[in-house]
């Protein structure tokens, strides 16, 4: 069977088109297409942020526009890049991953697309409509009140997020019904492949967390437009207030976009390591563990308000807590590797560098949890340098690594593995060395948001480090493009199952036909294509 | 008792070896299985199949957790320490956050921008804002702490020896953020009682044609000088503003060979050193400008 | 035949419209949270302005709705999703004409403290009492063109939603209105 460039015959798209599809694999490509977008101008925008910190006193960009270009890479990048990424992998390889014909509701699974994507056109509208927000994608009240934002760029921030919102509400819980009553017989649920596992504690965690920001929009925006007073002090409302409610949501937020991803890698290693991965029961319930403290934590970004000694001493000890779960992921990985036979290809490259990267963005973390260290580097370039660990060197080479394993799977070609290569460690170079040095930065004083810094702080060298890291990266994407566009058109031919893999979503062609499946498989346990190809060597029940 | 400073630098050399010691371990075991168990390096055979082992994963639950205990005891000790209870400051000083400057008040005697402390002293500064929220930070003098509208928030300082240090404002605050940095100068306790004491005073100069140009324009809406009738409060006291090190919050340095010339470019001009800052530039004319700059430097 | 009424735990829909209703929840008690730690500062201006008893009235209404509602669904009858559908606009109604009154003495969301947050968590449950009684229009025509095309599932459906629409307002009305009498 002859494969098609993707954008010529994609199941689900051919009698509707793009526009009307409610078939779950493309609205997945959709999400992805998404992501990849808004990822790039995310991407523009850390750019201009690092060629304007290049150096000491630059004017390259004024601190309106460099404000303005702060707060729109945060939100682009965590809530219009990452999100959909992982949401898209999601909504595509789910239903295949448990034998399912598509996810439980598959228009609202198109309008959840929809309104993400319209969220964040409305934010960028604010561009055209007399500027984008100003105020950091947290957007801390009451600098976001009236009095001290008096343009509309808040104003489209919260509509844009709420908008945005509202679909990432509705798709988690067309994954989490679909998860719970669509699995094929013999699909138990402690069957599922773990990126499904990690899809559904996510869908939970959205569902827990995203109504605090929806709440604390609608404040806002009473404050904003109805002259309330909410976070404003004088009018006898409360500025942490916004903080309370905002890392309530922003906290598991941060969960919500690793813990995809962490399901990601949990399925690339075991496959080129060409061993079942070790200890399934803990790196699933370690998910559970993390997602319940998650909600506990939320006070370690409000250190330095002044809450307390006793209310930063709690939420101290639940932000060390929930280090064990996430370390016990790691050990488990390592060990799934321990006795294999490591294949490097680009995703496992991707997947190890993850697990490299997410060691250092983890000890950042607890370091954090740290309150005298904490009130020392909070709010500084550690916090940037960490963040990033966790996010990019985390998150973003666990995509990275997805793409690479489930591309062909997607499109019925492989990506170039030279091109891969380059990939991999133009990245790596370039990620490190941008925000290797930050940590030190933020450690001797330089604070965040900061559009220029004076001469004589001696924060120039470093900075000037960090941009050209930022070059690199920067090179490593155009690399990774080019990579995408070329093996869309004209890729090594993939085959059903080119990594010899075990799940259900390689029992079918590349890419999968409509329906998903001809035939349901039959499951006895977590590893069924495997199974299936090896009866002799099939896991112990 | 021990700066703040110092005690939470010795946390973070324990807290870092801990996490170093625990980086080498575990990146050491990552790339050890990646260069033992490489494809190349075998023949035949199939791999390993064990995938549990239920005492592993309690070993390597618990000691994490035992190596956070401790960490945690740790912290919660530091924590008491630069939190300063027990010792009782010797001075409360009143620091308010504006967009985008520092406004010190030590018992009514108000000054801005640069915070004058004596060595070897316990201080407790009292944090609020007039606005939205900052953050007061001196790296080398300790921790943060942010100042919120509506509440008072404490930090200790003490710092042992005399000299200047820098700091900045590390709460985003707006479009002048970046240039709202602190200048901390501690001063033997001598030196400082001076201090305090010309602070107290009110200006020196007597009413010049100079003073009279600054009384006639709208600066006085916003500033205040002791001994005239300026006594706005919107921006900074100017009573002393020439014993300042730096004008604007530290975006234009009051010390070198060009005082005056400095002065006279940010009177000329404000919004071309800190775009978006909330003092308007004044047209006046060029014989103004060089009698005003004058006056002020001279207000020390 | 004997219909089997779906349950939550194996059918898709009510399962989905379970789980938004908890995630709703999570939404409202984060507004009635901010109500409560700002409720010392309004309770002066609570206690003189709010009239328990005409809000008790067009409450027991709300509350009957659901009543009727658990009727319609289990029987699918078009008169008690009637009844419902009235019930549910006489809360409304009543809301209306409260809003109306305070409005009138100088209170709404930008007056004073106790203003901001009255008029946000009511006014948010009031939405969700609309977007209800939405639902139940378009349930109440889709029975009125066809009986048998409206699947059973619609029903229960329509009617959890309506249940927690009605259980907020339990706590609502307990927090901001029996709350002042404390």
């Amino acid at each position: 069977m002859t494969a098609v460039p993707l954008w010529v015959r994609l199941p689900g798209t051919e009698r509707v088109g793009w526009l009307r599809t409610v078939d779950h694999k493309a609205i997945g490509v959709l999400y992805i297409g998404m992501g990849v977008a808004f990822f790039a101008i995310g991407g523009l925008e850390a750019l201009l942020l690092r060629a304007q910190l290049a150096t000491p006193e630059e004017r390259l960009l004024d601190p309106e526009t460099f404000n303005q270009a702060f707060t729109v890479h945060g939100v682009t990048m965590i809530l219009l890049a990452v999100v959909p990424l992982l949401v898209g992998f999601a909504n595509y390889l789910v239903p295949l991953m448990i034998g399912a014909p598509d996810v439980a509701f598959p228009r609202l699974n198109a309008l959840s697309f929809w309104l993400s994507l319209v969220g964040g056109i409305v934010l960028y509208f604010s561009f055209l409509a007399g500027g984008a927000p100003d105020t950091g994608w947290f957007s801390y009240a009451p600098l976001s009140e009236r009095a001290f934002a008096p343009g509309t760029g808040v104003d489209y921030y919260i509509l844009g997020l709420a908008v945005n919102g509202a679909g990432t509400i509705i798709g988690a819980i067309n994954l989490a019904v679909t998860i719970l009553l669509m699995r094929c017989p013999g699909m138990a649920i402690s069957r599922v492949p773990l990126f499904v596992w990690m899809t559904l504690v996510t869908s939970v965690l959205i569902l827990g967390a995203y109504p605090a920001l929806t709440a604390a929009l609608v404040m806002l925006l009473v404050d904003r437009q109805l002259g309330g007073h909410f976070f404003d002090p004088a009018g006898g409302g409360q500025a942490v207030l916004w903080q309370h409610l905002f890392w309530f949501f922003g906290h598991p937020e941060v969960y919500i976009m690793v813990l995809p991803a962490m399901g990601m890698i949990s399925e690339v290693i075991p496959v080129f390591s060409r061993k079942p991965i070790f200890g399934y029961g803990f790196v699933a319930g370690s998910s559970v563990a993390i997602a319940f403290l998650s909600f506990g934590v939320w006070a370690h970004h409000m250190f330095a308000v002044g809450l307390g000694d006793t209310e930063n001493a709690i939420f101290s000890a639940t932000s060390m807590l929930i280090a064990i779960p996430t370390g016990v992921k790691i050990f488990n990985w390592i060990a799934t590797m321990v006795g294999g036979r490591l294949r490097m290809t680009t995703a496992m490259l991707f997947a190890v560098g993850f697990i490299a990267m997410f060691v250092i963005g983890g000890l950042s973390g607890v370091s954090l949890a740290v309150v005298p260290i904490d009130l020392a580097v909070t709010d500084s370039y550690y916090v940037v340098a960490h963040l990033h660990y966790v996010l990019f060197g985390g998150t973003m080479l666990g995509i990275f690594a997805g793409t690479y394993y489930w591309f062909p799977k997607m499109t019925g070609r492989l990506l170039s593995e030279v091109l891969g290569r380059w990939h991999f460690w133009t990245t790596f170079v370039g990620f490190n060395l941008t925000f290797l040095p930050q940590h030190w930065l933020g450690a001797v004083g330089m604070p965040r948001r900061v559009f220029t810094y004076a001469a004589s702080t001696g924060w120039g060298p470093l900075n000037l480090l960090s941009t050209i890291g930022a070059a690199i990266l920067a090179v490593a994407m155009l690399i990774f493009f080019v990579n995408l566009v070329r093996s869309l058109r004209a890729g090594e031919i993939a085959g059903d199952d080119p990594w010899d893999a075990f799940t259900l979503e390689w029992a079918t062609t590349s890419p999968p036909p409509p329906e998903n499946f001809s035939s349901i498989p039959a499951v006895t346990g977590r590893r069924p294509l495997w199974d299936r190809k090896h009866p002799e060597l099939r896991d112990a029940p | 008792m021990r700066p703040p400073a110092d005690a939470i630098g010795t946390l973070s050399l324990i807290v870092g070896a801990i996490a170093i010691l625990i980086f080498i371990g575990v990146e050491g075991a990552l790339v050890f299985a990646i260069w033992r168990y490489r494809a190349s390096r075998h023949v035949a055979g199939e791999p390993a199949t064990f995938e549990r082992n239920k005492r592993l994963e309690i070993a390597w639950t618990a000691a994490p957790g035992l190596i956070l205990a401790v960490i945690f005891v740790l912290t919660l000790g530091t924590m008491a320490e630069i939190s300063g209870a027990g010792v009782t400051p010797a001075m409360r000083i009143a620091a308010t956050g504006h967009q985008w400057w520092w406004e010190f008040s030590y018992g009514g005697v108000k000054t801005a921008n640069e915070l004058h402390i004596p060595a070897d002293t316990p201080i407790d500064l009292d944090l609020t804002s007039a606005d939205v929220i900052h953050s007061f930070w001196v790296p080398e003098l300790g921790p943060k702490m942010d100042m919120l509208p509506g509440i008072t928030n404490h930090l200790r300082l003490f710092a042992r020896r005399a000299g200047s240090y820098e700091g900045q404002c590390s709460e985003f605050c707006g479009i002048e953020h970046a240039w709202m940095r602190i200048r901390v100068v501690v001063q033997t306790q001598s030196e400082f009682d001076a201090w305090l004491g010309l602070q107290g005073k009110p200006r020196t100069t007597v009413e010049t044609a100079a003073e009279k140009i600054f009384l006639a324009n709208i600066c006085v809406s916003c500033h205040t000088v002791r001994g005239t009738d300026a006594k706005g409060t919107a921006g900074p006291d100017l009573t002393h503003v020439g014993s300042r090190a730096t004008i604007g919050a530290g975006v234009l340095e009051n010390t070198d060979a060009n005082i005056v010339a400095n002065m006279r470019a940010w009177l000329a001009d404000p919004q071309r050193y800190k775009p978006g800052a909330l003092m308007p530039s004044v047209p006046l004319s060029n014989a103004d400008l060089d009698a005003l700059a004058a006056y002020l430097v001279s207000l020390k | 035949m004997i219909a089997v009424r779906p349950a939550v735990a194996t059918n898709r829909t009510l399962l989905g419209v379970a789980i938004f209703v908890a995630s709703e929840s999570i939404f409202f008690l984060a507004i009635v949270l901010a109500y409560v730690a700002y409720r010392d500062a309004g309770l002066a201006t609570a206690k003189a302005t709010l009239d328990i008893g005409r809000t008790a009235i067009f409450s027991v209404a709300l509350f009957a709705s659901s009543g009727t509602m658990a009727m319609a669904a289990r029987a699918e009858s078009g008169r008690w999703l009637a009844a419902t559908i009235v019930l549910g606009a006489i809360f409304l109604t009543g809301q209306g004409s409260e809003y109306a009154r305070l409005l009138g003495e100088g209170i709404g969301p930008g007056s004073a403290l106790f203003g901001t947050t009255f008029f946000t968590l009511t006014g948010l449950h009031g939405l969700h009492v609309l977007a209800g009684l939405v639902a139940l229009a378009a349930l109440a025509a889709a029975n009125r063109r066809s009986r048998r095309a409206v699947h059973p599932v619609a029903w229960e459906a329509v009617g959890m939603y309506w249940h927690f629409v009605d259980a907020v307002w339990v706590v609502v009305f307990s927090v901001v209105y029996l709350g002042t009498l404390l």
